[in-house]
């Protein structure tokens, strides 16, 4: 993994669907959170006046959320647990909206309960899970880990609703259970905890059968201790704790399900239905009432307290007080939960979720009463609120990344829906489908900044993109074929549309190429044939179409080789089988079809066991080796194809099968397995043709590219050749990912170690050594990589640097939070030329493979507290003050006004950006370092020795220590390293104080501006900043290609293990060489690429040895060792 | 493009039509198709409980295999419970005649029926629950609400059903993949009367319509053996040869017999799941011709 990746979502004006199917809120009464068939959470958040906003949407399973539970006591840690249909279970923080824990269960779980005994159990506590299984699992919710099973003896079947029972008077916590076939079942819980422990088999105490089936929901009455509700489908029915015996049964009326319930306080009730409506009952006592009348003049009542079980029966009797409903829509399915009272100002709270994505709240009065006729009275809806409310009521913050286009859209007089979208990141380039027909292509990063920034109304106006039409209905699929093979043209581009035809685009000179007819429905995916399919005549693209048939075209030949027309069911994955040229598709249904591609016959057609076996042959590399896989969608075979996965893989709208679910969870795994510095990606929605793009900042990334000595020089790996191999190794191997994430982990340390950390928990010293293994890889890699380089002249950079300069300035315009300060923020534009953006922006986090979280449109006017600051783009109010700290340790400590030497305007500018990047980098590592490394923060900022690193558990931080004095280092500032601990120790500080990384860089980020701004103020500056802005980098390279020598130096830094004490010149591994051609190189990539990879070449060399010398002290161990090495140096 | 949108606004016209047409002659007679089948389906498997009249009623089979007569069986199945077994094996070493029987007391669940059996009714319940609510009501704004609105409904109605369906047919046409250490753990082998001797292991399944018996014979590898120990891996039948580790002891499976026997109501029950996934399928299919011309969500 590597680290956190900012994100940027651009959502558009449409909200993305959320269909709701799990609804819960959080015990302090501020966070609604549903979980949707889509497989998003999305978390609201309430207003004491209850009022709902949409905050944030969390993206991490990739199937139908089943269930949501509380996962700890609230109070001490805000945690959610989700289920998902698959079995995927994800553990959130919904105070920080990042996923805790993940794991995949054989198990679907319809119900999960948390339960903590404090006194007996040590650990986070238990999930107690039931759903299609057998009995109730009892998970860790710590680890999510199954410890055991609670067991039944007589008929075990599938638990249908549980809830646990807390009894002062019994002083033990039982389980209530009721199976799909109606049976009551219980567990004692408190007594079982240890049986539980050892794994011992606990059965249950008591079990009964109740005569209805599908029950929907059992609670107990905490207030009487006495009354058990159970819900069943039909009817609803009261029955006596004590005995299990039956009070009531309340039938339902005109055809309703009943889908829920709740205790409301003694002898009250509330009941709700699957279409939405509720009802809440009193329940009577005929013999209470008749009991006071009698009590006056006998002793009988005493008689009929409650420990004989059978005086109750027959004695109850529901009153209807009160009732809710909804607009009439009954085709929708309801979720619906009730939330009681804690203390003020809480509520008690009724609220219901839609398939629609509306959620419903209605304040049910302490004490609901019927009307003066004593016919019950309407409670009426409190408030209502949708995603798209949201995205209608902060329109100007929701900007999509085409509306720019839309201006020279007027024309034709409708504007367009995007329908499907491609990312060609080699080129920057964005190809959007649109409804209509027609296709765009844009500088992505032009259209983001136009979408994002003001006063680039250069851009806007500017035509930079261009228009396809070719079409005639909506665009429905895009491929690039050349980022899959490198073989095919450059220029060529594929599409597909609703109305079947394919056409073959040339992308530079805008004309259509060649245009296929399929007459088999909307055309939903395009696939290329890996390069491993042995064919004479090149690769084979792959249409998978609406009627569930698919066409295998070839491209260079104009023509179509194959036409698989006989599956009954969607294609759900397309295999190749390289040897014998057959095509193998998997359809829903688990049915495999074999076509042969020269004859075009069916050779076979598989189901059940046989069908698996034929589509997972290809894990199983005896049979066959390296068969790729590329798979559509499929729930099951989605990680495992990730590796392979194109960049295009979102989903085809119309054919939405039970597994096909928003994929966008693929592409930020594949975005992070490639390592670029900005990416865009197309996210695309089941059932709608809705998309959304999300702006991905890779910052190490970032930093990387503009900074590109003081990984090597201090992170002995060097990770900056690391990242250069990996770019090369991309470039000539584009599709073997696999070897190049081996490559990534082998090459970079800090990569490594950023993918180690979560993983690391308790094998931290075996980590570390298995890392240094794969360092040697590494080194061998290395070797082996020059040997092939002369072989394959590729760009070793594909980004050239005022790219990157605009990259980083992008991401420093959507951090930093405008309007704190108007000077500052007229500063920043002037002297960073860091423009400003219209309104603020959606930020997200993509923390992991497939996690990650994105602001929702609005989210700023969440807290009523943000109110004066609304309109900002600040993430919450604490960021001032952390702000303020920053700059309070800042100036304590260092005592020394930050400001820039050097006298060339562009060059500071440059300078600053970077400086600034590799601050907000620094803060990103440090904050989201897992809690347990953390630990061991302190005893590396007391031993600064580099030896220590090799053994030490945790080096990572002595790393970003030692990189972050270099930074300094590199700006060429004498401060001491202790000013640097003290901050790092602030930053650590955030991080045990649940700071959100976000926040922690935005604090970070605008006292830095403060700082260098303050600074600036004092000297005047000439304002002709942007067109030297690459300039500037060509100085810096100039002047450290210079510094050659130095480089030796650092050698020894090294080896001397004190690199933060010694003041090392900043070293650019960059050759004077390729500084020359920088000036030119703002359109014409290819040319510059060429040159450059001559320069690269010699440099290459150098880089490797010194990576070797450095992995080895690095990795050697005796100290003696490394002192003989270092005067053998010498 | 004007001439294009005024084409289209026609063709939506008489695709409203054809929607209408869906929704009040397809869409009724292919849910209540539907429910029959898998009603019919759900009847195969007989619901245990008070609420059927008496005891579930018991079914014998004779398990065989077309090759050797070395195992010989009977099992008597209750619904999803297997009640009763009576297994005859003869020792291929000294031609001896061991016969095997359940306890009396003990029922074996089968579980990828009783999986089966449920996941049939959670489809019935969905169909049942939704069946009424596709009542047809015209009128402009219908048209451009209710639509939408229905066929996400149905679609995802249908999604639901087939996943159900899905998993109903996946219980029955895999079996689950046991190590032999889990086989050896699994509460079957407590199920017999006199003790199931240490050098055997049993095993019942479902495959497909079959109701399989395999009886591994074991025999313990010798801690000198030089003989390559590996562990062998999960799978539904494991060949002989196969090692694995039980207690302290090294084992290894020296003869495999596999008997098995149809059981009529499971092929049936099979049959019906096919049926109406295709018919789910292609309702859904018809759907989603209607998809893109209403592309947008109504909310």
């Amino acid at each position: 993994m590597r680290g956190a990746l900012q994100a940027v979502a651009l959502w558009g004006r449409k909200a993305p669907p959320h269909s709701i199917t799990a609804i819960m809120i959080t015990d302090d009464q501020q966070t609604i959170v549903t979980g949707s068939q889509e497989g998003q959470l999305c978390l609201w958040s309430l207003s004491p006046e209850l009022k709902i906003s949409a905050k944030e949407l969390l993206f991490g399973h990739s199937a139908s959320v089943t269930c949501l539970a509380r996962a700890r006591d609230f109070s001490k840690q805000p945690y959610v647990v989700s289920a998902a249909e698959n079995g995927e279970m994800c553990m959130w923080n919904v105070s920080s909206g990042q996923c805790v824990e993940k794991t995949t269960l054989p198990y679907r779980h319809t119900a999960i309960c948390y339960y903590h005994c404090s006194f007996r159990m040590t650990g986070e506590g238990w999930l107690l899970c039931c759903g299609e299984y057998q009995d109730v699992l009892v998970l860790d919710a710590g680890t999510l880990a199954v410890l055991h099973t609670f067991t039944s003896l007589q008929s075990p079947d599938w638990m249908k609703c549980m809830c646990i029972v807390h009894s002062v008077r019994i002083q033990e916590d039982s389980l209530l259970v009721v199976s799909v076939t109606g049976e009551l079942k219980v567990w004692d819980l408190s007594s079982s905890i240890n049986s539980i422990q050892e794994k011992q088999d606990v059965y249950e105490k008591e079990s009964k059968f109740l005569d209805s089936f599908n029950c929907q929901t059992i609670r107990f009455c905490p207030y009487t201790e006495r009354l058990l509700l159970v819900v069943f489908s039909k009817c609803w029915k009261i029955y006596d704790y004590c005995d299990f015996s039956l009070l009531w049964t309340e039938v339902s009326r005109d055809g309703q399900f009943f889908a829920g319930g709740e205790v409301l306080a003694a002898h009250r009730i509330l009941v709700w239905t699957e279409d939405g409506h509720s009802y809440i009952y009193q329940l009577l006592n005929r013999w209470a009432q008749m009991g006071a009348t009698l009590r006056t003049f006998s002793g009988l009542s005493k008689c009929a307290c409650p420990a004989d079980g059978g005086v109750l029966k027959g004695t109850v009797y529901p009153h209807l007080l009160c009732s809710t409903s909804v607009e009439e829509n009954k085709s929708l399915h309801f979720v619906m939960g009730y939330m009681n009272e804690r203390k003020e100002p809480f509520y008690k709270v009724l609220f219901s979720g839609e398939v629609s994505g509306r959620i419903t709240l209605w304040h049910i009065p302490d004490v609901p009463i019927s009307k003066f006729d004593g016919s019950p009275r309407e409670i009426p809806i409190t408030t209502t609120w949708t995603l798209q409310d949201n995205f209608d009521k902060h329109q100007m913050v929701s900007q999509s990344i085409t509306d720019h286009f839309s201006g020279s859209r007027d024309e034709v007089g409708m504007t367009a829906t995007i329908t499907s979208s491609e990312y060609i990141p080699n080129l920057d380039k964005l190809i959007c489908g649109c409804e209509d027909g027609t296709i765009f292509i844009t500088k992505a990063l032009n259209a983001a900044k136009a979408g994002l920034l003001e006063g680039d109304s250069l851009l806007k106006d500017s035509p930079c993109h261009t228009l396809l039409r070719g079409h005639h209905q909506s665009v429905t699929s895009l491929l690039y074929p050349h980022s899959l093979a490198s073989k095919l043209d450059q220029s060529w581009m594929v599409s597909g549309d609703r109305g079947s035809y394919v056409i073959l685009w040339d992308i530079f000179t805008e004309e259509i190429l060649h245009t296929f007819f399929l007459e088999a429905g909307p055309v939903t995916r395009l696939l290329m044939s890996p390069e491993t399919l042995k064919r004479s005549d090149g690769q084979i693209l792959c249409c998978v179409c609406g009627d569930h048939s698919v066409t295998l075209l070839h491209l260079e030949g104009r023509r179509c080789l194959l036409r698989a027309r006989k599956h009954l069911f969607p294609v759900r994955m397309i295999r190749w089988h390289p040897v014998e040229n057959f095509l193998i598709v998997g359809c829903t249904d688990d049915s495999v079809y074999i076509w042969e591609i020269e004859t075009g016959t069916l050779e076979r057609h598989e189901t059940g066991e046989r069908a698996r076996i034929i589509l997972n042959c290809g894990d199983d590399t005896q049979l066959i080796r390296s068969e790729p896989t590329l798979s559509v969608a499929s729930e099951t075979h989605k990680h495992k194809s990730v590796e392979q996965k194109t960049s295009n893989s979102h989903q085809p709208g119309p054919v939405p099968c039970p597994s096909v679910q928003l994929e966008s969870s693929c592409k930020v795994a594949d975005a992070s397995s490639v390592p670029r510095p900005f990416n865009v990606l197309p996210v695309k929605t089941k059932w709608s043709h809705i998309g959304f793009h999300v702006l991905l900042f890779d910052l190490e990334n970032l930093v990387e590219l503009l900074l590109p000595t003081p990984l090597s020089d201090v992170d002995p790996s060097g990770s900056f050749y690391g990242g250069d191999i990996l770019r090369r190794a991309k470039s000539t191997v584009e599709k073997k990912t696999l070897t190049i994430r081996r490559n990534k982990a082998s090459c970079s340390s800090l990569q490594t170690e950023a993918q180690a950390k979560p993983s690391e928990d308790t094998l931290v010293l075996g980590d570390s050594t298995s890392k240094f293994s794969e360092e040697n890889n590494g080194i061998k890699r290395q070797k082996k990589m020059k040997s092939s380089k002369k072989a394959h002249p590729k760009p070793p950079r594909k980004v050239d640097a005022s790219l990157t300069i605009d990259m980083a300035k992008l991401f420093l315009s959507c951090i930093l939070p405008w309007g704190v300060d108007k000077d500052l923020d007229s500063l920043c534009t002037r002297h960073l030329s860091i423009l400003k953006l219209q309104g603020p922006v959606s930020l997200g986090l993509a923390s992991n493979e497939d996690l990650f979280s994105l602001m929702l449109p609005g989210w700023d006017a969440c807290s009523t507290e943000m109110k004066e600051y609304s309109g900002v783009n600040l993430c919450s109010r604490k960021v001032l003050d952390l702000s303020n700290k920053y700059t309070a340790t800042l100036l304590h400590q260092t005592g020394i006004p930050r400001g820039l030497e050097s006298h060339c305007d562009s060059v500071q500018q440059s300078d600053a950006i970077v400086y600034l990047l590799s601050r907000l980098f620094l803060v990103n590592k440090l904050v989201n370092m897992p809690l347990d490394l953390a630990c061991e923060i302190d005893r590396p900022f007391k031993m600064e020795t580099v030896h220590s690193k090799a053994r030490f558990p945790g080096s990572d931080i002595l790393n970003i220590s030692s990189f972050y004095g270099h930074l300094k280092n590199g700006r060429n500032e004498c401060h001491t390293p202790e000013a640097d601990l003290s901050l790092l120790k602030l930053i650590s500080c955030w991080r045990d104080q649940s700071v959100q990384v976000t926040e922690a860089i935005q604090a970070v980020l605008l006292a830095e501006v403060q700082q260098h701004m303050k600074s600036l103020r004092n000297t005047p500056v000439s304002s002709q900043p942007d067109p030297v802005a690459e300039h500037s980098i060509c100085e810096r390279m100039q002047i450290s290609a210079k510094m050659e020598r130095a480089e030796e130096l650092e050698l020894q830094c090294v080896g001397k293990s004190s690199p933060l004490k010694t003041s090392v010149s900043p070293v650019k591994h960059g050759n004077d060489l390729n500084s020359a051609n920088f000036q030119d190189t703002e359109d014409i990539l290819d040319r510059c690429v060429l040159e450059e990879s001559e320069s690269a070449g010699i440099w290459w060399h150098r880089g490797t040895v010194w990576n070797c010398e450095i992995m080895t002290i690095h990795s050697s161990v005796p100290k003696d060792k490394l002192q003989s090495r270092k005067s053998h140096q010498a | 493009m004007a001439t294009a949108m005024a084409a289209s606004a026609a063709e939506r016209a008489v695709l409203e039509e054809e929607f209408r047409w869906l929704l009040h002659a397809e869409v009724h007679a292919v849910l209540r198709q539907l429910q029959d089948i898998l009603k019919e389906a759900s009847l195969r498997f007989t619901l245990p409980g008070p609420s059927t009249e008496g005891p579930a009623k018991q079914e014998n089979f004779i398990l065989g295999s077309c090759g050797t007569d070395q195992v010989k069986g009977v099992l008597t199945l209750q619904g999803d419970a297997l009640s009763q077994a009576d297994v005859n094996l003869k020792m291929p070493r000294n031609n001896q005649l061991l016969h095997l029987a359940f306890r009396e007391d003990k029922q074996w669940k089968l579980q990828q029926i009783q999986d089966a059996r449920n996941h049939v009714s959670q489809a019935i319940y969905l169909l049942a629950n939704r069946d009424e609510s596709y009542q047809f009501k015209t009128g402009a704004e219908v048209l451009k609400v209710l639509f939408p609105c229905q066929r996400l409904a149905l679609t995802s109605l249908m999604d639901a059903v087939m996943l159900q369906l899905t998993r109903a047919r996946n219980r029955l046409t895999t079996p689950a993949t046991l190590t032999l250490p889990e086989i050896a753990a699994s509460g079957l082998t407590r199920m017999f009367a006199p003790t199931l001797p240490s050098d055997l292991l049993v095993n019942v399944y479902i495959n497909l319509n079959k109701l399989c018996l395999t009886v591994y014979q074991l025999h313990a590898l010798q801690p000198t053996s030089t003989k390559n120990f590996r562990p062998a891996g999960g799978a539904v039948l494991h060949s002989p040869g196969a090692m694995f580790e039980w207690g302290s002891q090294r084992l290894e499976v020296s003869h495999v017999h596999k008997v098995e026997c149809v059981i009529p109501w499971l092929n049936d029950a099979l049959v019906y799941f096919t049926v109406s996934l295709q018919l789910c399928q292609q309702l859904k299919d018809k759907i989603a011709v209607f998809s893109s011309y209403w592309s947008s969500r109504p909310f």
